[in-house]
Formats: structure tokens, C-alpha cells, sequence
């Protein structure tokens, strides 16, 4: 894994995602309220990008911009030069919601598999892929149970999985550990970046941790709060590959966290001002 | 057994002696002074327990008036079958077999309507008010215009039993569409799903609870209907016994084909609730009991 060392992320490797004066707005005239505001901002082939932000700055809404869930008020973004659409799927575009997404009815294997089975992959194929994923995941001897039965960091594990099996070139992630504690949290962290260190998909995580993006992310991206502009931009470039654990003991994250958390706090208080 | 249901069971086991008990005694001992006991125990009215077995054996062919076993006797269990075309296992039989039916076909409308308009604005704005009116109709009403179009065989049962079931399953079902998860919608849909596979892979699936939730009344509700429509008019099922022991002023006979009604509605209800249980699987509180 000698190569695996960090790239910075100025390197010159094509864009995946262009988000290009992207706004959304909400109401009219005086109730005229710019959720997202002009954003621009390019994201690199293999780059994994953190949109962090207060509650409320729009990123969630920006992600939902770039995965088609949300239409786009004015502006474009452009995934492999291709304009977004509103409402349809790119087979390119893995998602990652932050609540349990997991289908209740359908147990943890055929949760997994259900993008394979929607793509016609034969019956066998799926099982040994799905094998593999739920050894990968850890979740081995869950396989025949129902999600409602298992833990919310097993059921996360599940819905990671079941959007990582079909192999996207493009995550987007939006707080997909937010509701998970710390420890379980940790967990999610070692397993996508395993993951991510041997595929290098292109990847937009919204997270509202500052730690957690730091533990995974090439570079940062900071939103500000109503309307919601992006702020600043910090590339972070700890050693790869990186270990969840560890990294946050090291002195350099020490000092990346306090930088970045000082632009945060500016931030912070205009938001709890607001 | 734990000691908690050893318990339940023996009360409830002292209960039905007492009950049965009374009912069988009780006017013996009215009549021998003791006043407490009501009028409404006479066996004029509701027969007693022993009478209601007797009439029981008898209606089922299982024993001639005197009392003599049928089914040791060759033929005679045939003969008496034949000699009566309304005899308990037929009448038994007709009224399930339409109960079935109109439960089966209330159901499957109940839940394609439930499905179309939970799924869609725009169809939910033209058809309501319709929905609306037609619900107010009570459905018993519409009895004697469904003998009348359908006449008195099975057909006018299966109708009848179809008006009182569709819109309970329909307004459940409708409900449970209109639920559904939009985030379960959006991760289907990004992991490619059509509108088909959307509707056939989360849309069915989660609103199968709420589908469920209505079937159990709604068997009740099939079974009401054929016997309503067994009342007004028809040439066989334990409505018709019911009606034709009541000209007869026979409560034993009523009673009978009560207790035959009651058993095919636990029964159908049972498999009601096997069948839920299979297809909710998932849901917690259906796997703890096993």
C-alpha cells in the first residue's frame, strides 16, 4: 500500500462534479429565501470532499442538488459534463441517507442486493456478492434478519452496503453517521475508508463534525449560514491511509482542527445569532 | 404452561361451566322460585345447550331424530344428506364458499383502488367526492337490488359480501399508500428502481401492514354480508336455516346455525392472522411470538 500516500488535492485530474453557481430558492419577494446561494465549486476524480456547516446552511440541500432529489432554482451542476436532472437516477451516483433508509419488509441480504436485483443480476451472482458484502460489513450471521431486529449502527452498515454493492464512481453522502454515537461512529469511519482507499470513488460528504471530516476527507469545504455560501475552502493532507482511531491523537490534526474550527466559530456565532 | 396461564385458563374454564350451566338449569330453577334468574333464559327463546347439540347431531346427519348413529349405518348418512338439500354441511358449506369468494374479490378491488388512488393526486381529487357518497350508502340497503339484479344463487352473496368489504380494505389500503416512507421512494428510485419497481418493491410491501390491519374486520364483514343476503332471499346457506328455524319459532335450529357461524369466523379468521403473520414477518412484534 506504498502508493497509497495522500495526493494533495490540487492535482490535475478531471472533474467528476461541477457545481456551477448553483442556488436554490424558496418563496418569492419578501419571503424570498436562498437556501443555497450561488455556489461554485469542482470536485476531482477519486477526491473525497466534506461540505461542512452549521444546521440550516443549505448542505444537505446543496447534496440533494447534485443527487436530482431536489431541482436546481438557477445555476447548473454538471456530473461528468452532464447537466443534473431533477428526479433521475444516475446509475453513476451512489446515495447515502442520514436516517435509516433500510427496508423493513426485506431482510439484511436482500437489502443489499436490492440495486442488483433491480439490474437483473442473476439470482447467484448476487448471493456471492452480497456474501461479500456482509463479511466486509462485519454483519456476518445477520444475513436472514430484518433490520427492525438489528442495532442502528448495523442498520447504517446495511444501507452503506446496499449503496456501495453496486459499485458507484460517485458517493454522495449526506450525514449518513450523524445519528450514530461516537463509538459506532468510529466504526463507520474504519469501514469507509477502507472501502474508499481501494475504490477511490468520487466522493460529497455532509456532515455537520469537524472531526469527522478531517478523519476522512481530502479537503473541506465550509458553508455559512443563511444564505448559504460557501465560505472557505481547507485541504487537509494527512498521510493515507488513514486510521480512524489513531489520527485524531496525532499533532497535526490537533492543529488542522483548531484552524479550521476558528472559521467555524465566526460561523457558529453568526448562526446561534440568527 | 407457566402458572399465569394456568390461571387464565382454569377462569376461563369456570366461566363457560357456569355460563352453560345456567342456561341448560336456569329456568328449571326460576320456576322453582328463584326470581333472580330473567325471563330471557327460556328456552323458548334461546334453547338450552343440550337441545342445541341434539339439533346439532340432527342438522348435520350425524343422528336420526331418535338419536340413532347415522354413520355406523350404511347409506343412511348419504340418504339423509340427500333427503335434506339444506342439511348443515351444505348450508355450511355454500355460505363459506361465498363468504370466501366476496372477501377474496373485496379485498383484491379493495386494495388495486387503494393502491391507484393512494398513489395519485390527481385521480384522489376526481374520486373522492364519489367515494364519499357511495360510503354513505349503507350497504345493507343495497341487499334487495342485488337479489334483484343477480338473483337468488350464489352470485348475489359474493356481490353482497363485496359492497361491505371493498371500502374497508380500500380506505385502509389508501391510507398505507399515502404513507409510504418518501426517503424508502428516493433510495429506490436511486438505486434505479422504475415506477413499477417502486410501486411493486416499497410501495406493496409497506403498505401490506395497513392492507392486514383491515382484512380481519373485513372477513367479519363478508360473512355479515352473505348472511344478509341469505336472509333476504337465496335457496341455501345457514342464513336461509336461520330465517326458516325463526318461521318455525325453533331457537334450538337457530342457535345451531349461530354456533356454526361463529365457528367458520374463527376459523376464517385464523387463517386471516397465519397469513399476516407469514407476510409481516418483519415487524417486530410479530417476531417475538415466533
Amino acid at each position: 500500500m506504498s502508493q497509497a500516500v495522500a495526493t494533495p488535492s490540487t492535482t490535475t485530474t478531471p472533474a467528476r462534479i461541477v457545481v456551477d453557481a448553483a442556488s436554490k430558492i424558496y418563496g418569492a419577494g419578501a419571503s424570498r429565501i436562498a437556501a443555497v446561494d450561488r455556489v461554485s465549486f469542482d470536485i476531482h476524480e477519486g477526491e473525497f470532499v466534506a461540505l461542512l456547516g452549521p444546521s440550516g446552511c443549505g448542505k444537505s440541500t446543496l447534496l440533494n442538488m447534485v443527487a436530482g432529489l431536489i431541482a436546481i432554482s438557477d445555476g447548473d451542476i454538471r456530473i461528468d459534463g452532464e447537466s443534473v436532472a431533477y428526479q433521475r437516477a444516475n446509475p453513476k451516483v451512489g446515495y447515502v441517507f442520514q436516517r435509516d433508509t433500510t427496508f423493513p419488509w426485506r431482510t439484511v441480504s436482500d437489502n443489499i442486493g436490492y440495486g442488483l436485483e433491480l439490474a437483473g443480476v442473476s439470482r447467484e451472482d448476487r448471493l456471492t456478492r452480497v456474501h461479500e458484502a456482509i463479511a466486509f460489513a462485519k454483519l456476518d450471521g445477520f444475513a436472514d434478519h430484518f433490520p427492525l431486529t438489528l442495532s442502528g449502527g448495523m442498520r447504517q452498515r446495511v444501507a452503506l452496503m446496499r449503496t456501495l454493492i453496486t459499485r458507484p464512481q460517485i458517493l454522495l453522502m449526506d450525514e449518513p453517521f450523524g445519528a450514530l454515537d461516537t463509538h459506532t461512529k468510529l466504526e463507520m469511519h474504519k469501514v469507509l475508508l477502507e472501502v474508499w482507499e481501494r475504490e477511490r470513488q468520487t466522493v460529497l460528504f455532509v456532515t455537520h463534525d469537524l472531526g469527522e471530516a478531517l478523519t476522512l476527507a481530502d479537503r473541506i469545504l465550509v458553508m455559512s449560514a443563511r444564505p448559504g455560501r460557501l465560505k472557505e475552502s481547507f485541504s487537509v493532507d494527512f498521510k493515507r491511509p488513514r486510521d480512524a482511531v489513531a489520527l485524531p491523537e496525532t499533532k497535526e490534526y490537533a492543529e488542522a482542527f483548531s484552524h479550521i474550527w476558528h472559521s467555524l466559530g465566526e460561523e457558529f456565532r453568526r448562526g446561534a445569532a440568527a | 404452561m407457566s402458572r399465569e396461564t394456568l390461571t387464565v385458563n382454569f377462569w376461563r374454564i369456570v366461566q363457560l361451566v357456569a355460563i352453560l350451566a345456567l342456561w341448560q338449569w336456569g329456568w328449571t330453577l326460576r320456576q322453582k322460585g328463584v326470581w333472580v334468574i330473567p325471563q330471557v333464559i327460556d328456552p323458548y327463546f334461546i334453547s338450552t345447550p343440550s337441545e342445541i347439540a341434539k339439533r346439532f347431531l340432527e342438522l348435520g346427519c350425524f343422528t336420526d331424530r331418535n338419536g340413532q348413529w347415522l354413520l355406523s349405518t350404511d347409506g343412511a348418512f348419504t340418504a339423509c344428506m340427500n333427503h335434506y338439500p339444506n342439511n348443515l354441511w351444505a348450508a355450511t358449506y355454500v355460505t363459506m364458499k361465498n363468504t370466501f369468494w366476496g372477501f377474496v374479490v373485496g379485498s383484491l378491488t379493495g386494495v388495486m383502488a387503494g393502491l391507484a388512488l393512494g398513489r395519485s393526486e390527481m385521480l384522489t381529487k376526481i374520486y373522492q367526492p364519489y367515494i364519499v357518497a357511495l360510503n354513505s350508502i349503507p350497504r345493507i340497503a343495497l341487499v334487495p337490488l342485488i337479489i334483484l339484479i343477480f338473483g337468488l344463487g350464489d352470485m348475489s352473496k359474493i356481490m353482497t359480501a363485496w359492497v361491505t368489504v371493498f371500502f374497508v380494505v380500500f380506505f385502509n389500503t389508501f391510507e398505507g399508500a399515502r404513507s409510504v416512507d418518501r426517503d424508502h421512494i428516493a433510495a429506490a428510485n436511486l438505486l434505479g428502481a422504475s415506477r413499477w419497481q417502486v410501486l411493486k418493491t416499497v410501495v406493496m410491501p409497506s403498505t401490506l401492514g395497513w392492507v392486514f390491519a383491515s382484512l380481519t374486520p373485513a372477513v367479519s364483514f363478508s360473512l355479515i354480508g352473505v348472511i344478509v343476503g341469505e336472509f333476504i332471499g337465496t335457496e341455501r346457506g345457514l342464513g336461509k336455516l336461520i330465517v326458516e328455524a325463526q318461521a318455525r319459532a325453533e331457537s334450538a335450529d337457530m342457535m345451531v346455525a349461530i354456533f356454526v357461524l361463529m365457528v367458520v369466523g374463527i376459523i376464517l379468521a385464523l387463517g386471516i392472522g397465519r397469513i399476516q403473520r407469514y407476510l409481516l414477518r418483519w415487524q417486530p412484534h410479530y417476531q417475538d411470538r415466533g
